[in-house]
């Protein structure tokens, strides 16, 4: 930084855009990598799943389940990453927001856990309890998304959560095993999209705010 | 201060990146020093001489917390140091905007 430099009006205002732009960046949660890494993970999730359900592919339930985790894990710590690098730093409103907002979805699936130990107690089959689980998750999420896209008005982000909730009133009324299909097509599916809208509505901004 | 003169706490390099650093965050938020140093490639003595002028103009607070045993300095813009970056800009907007003779605005270009 240089001390005290005289500035002209236009220098000024050259610097103001260059120096917003460089805020804006640091802080600026990407949808194209969140969007993108969920989308490809319920793609071969949900996608191996079915496969395994379905019997077009030799593997057991249990190494299937592990593998459907693994690809959720893989895109939570993508989320995890991403977020603790853009709110490096920042501190008040937006952080308690943000804490609140991680809180509700721990705790949210924290019920969806409870849900999973109390049907088991009570003597659901496997699956009734398959329904169950992805069911309730899926609630959660698309619920979160509409919730996240209205708090921080982010069109995208709402469409995707609804278009989630009809996914998954889609996915309920087929029921297993034909649900995993259409949680991996029309779910990762529509995350993809997403990530790819969030792509066109970037480069639309960016051609904007250069002409 | 006169017309033409654009607010002299704001009007340097120095500071007029701080507060455009500062209001490019929605209301409410602010940032570690650390933080701040890093986004404007500033050295910490640089920045804490700004800063005091800034901080004693009410422009912006410098809030001294602990993260647990770890002293932090966290840095906000305040409402009168928004609106006074508001009237910076708009200041700033009418001094480029181009002559009322079309002729002469032709020639700047």
């Amino acid at each position: 930084m240089v001390e005290d430099t005289p500035l002209d009006p236009a220098a000024s205002a050259a610097l103001i855009a260059e120096q917003r732009a460089k805020v804006e960046a640091a802080v600026d949660v990407d949808g194209r990598i969140l969007f993108g890494a969920w989308g490809v993970a319920w793609l071969l999730g949900f996608g191996l799943v079915w496969l395994v359900a379905v019997d077009r592919l030799q593997m057991s339930a249990g190494a299937a389940m592990v593998t459907f985790i693994a690809s959720l894990a893989g895109a939570g710590a993508v989320t995890a990453w991403h977020l603790t690098v853009k709110s490096r730093g920042v501190r008040g409103t937006s952080a308690r927001q943000g804490a609140m907002y991680g809180w509700s979805w721990f705790l949210s699936f924290g019920v969806v856990a409870a849900l999973g130990v109390a049907l088991d107690r009570a003597g659901a089959g496997e699956e009734a309890m398959g329904v169950a689980m992805m069911v309730s998750s899926l609630l959660v999420v698309g619920a979160l998304y509409m919730a996240g896209g209205a708090i921080w008005e982010e069109r995208i982000q709402w469409a995707l959560g609804a278009w989630i909730c009809v996914s998954t009133i889609a996915a309920a009324l087929v029921g297993s095993p034909h649900m995993y299909l259409v949680m991996c097509i029309a779910g990762g599916g529509g995350m993809v999209v997403a990530a790819a809208a969030e792509a066109v509505r970037r480069r639309s901004r960016a051609r904007a705010s250069d002409g | 201060m006169g017309e033409d003169t654009l607010d002299p706490v704001i009007h340097t390099q120095a500071r007029l990146r701080i507060m455009t650093t500062l209001t490019a965050l929605p209301d409410g938020d602010r940032l570690t020093f650390t933080k701040l140093q890093s986004l404007l490639d500033a050295s910490a003595g640089n920045l804490s001489t700004h800063l005091r002028r800034l901080e004693d103009a009410g422009y912006v607070q410098v809030v001294k917390t602990h993260q647990g045993r770890i002293p932090s300095t966290q840095v906000g813009v305040t409402r009168t140091g928004r609106r006074a970056f508001e009237d910076y800009v708009a200041h700033l907007r009418t001094l480029l905007t181009p002559p009322t003779d079309p002729a002469e605005a032709q020639e700047e270009r």
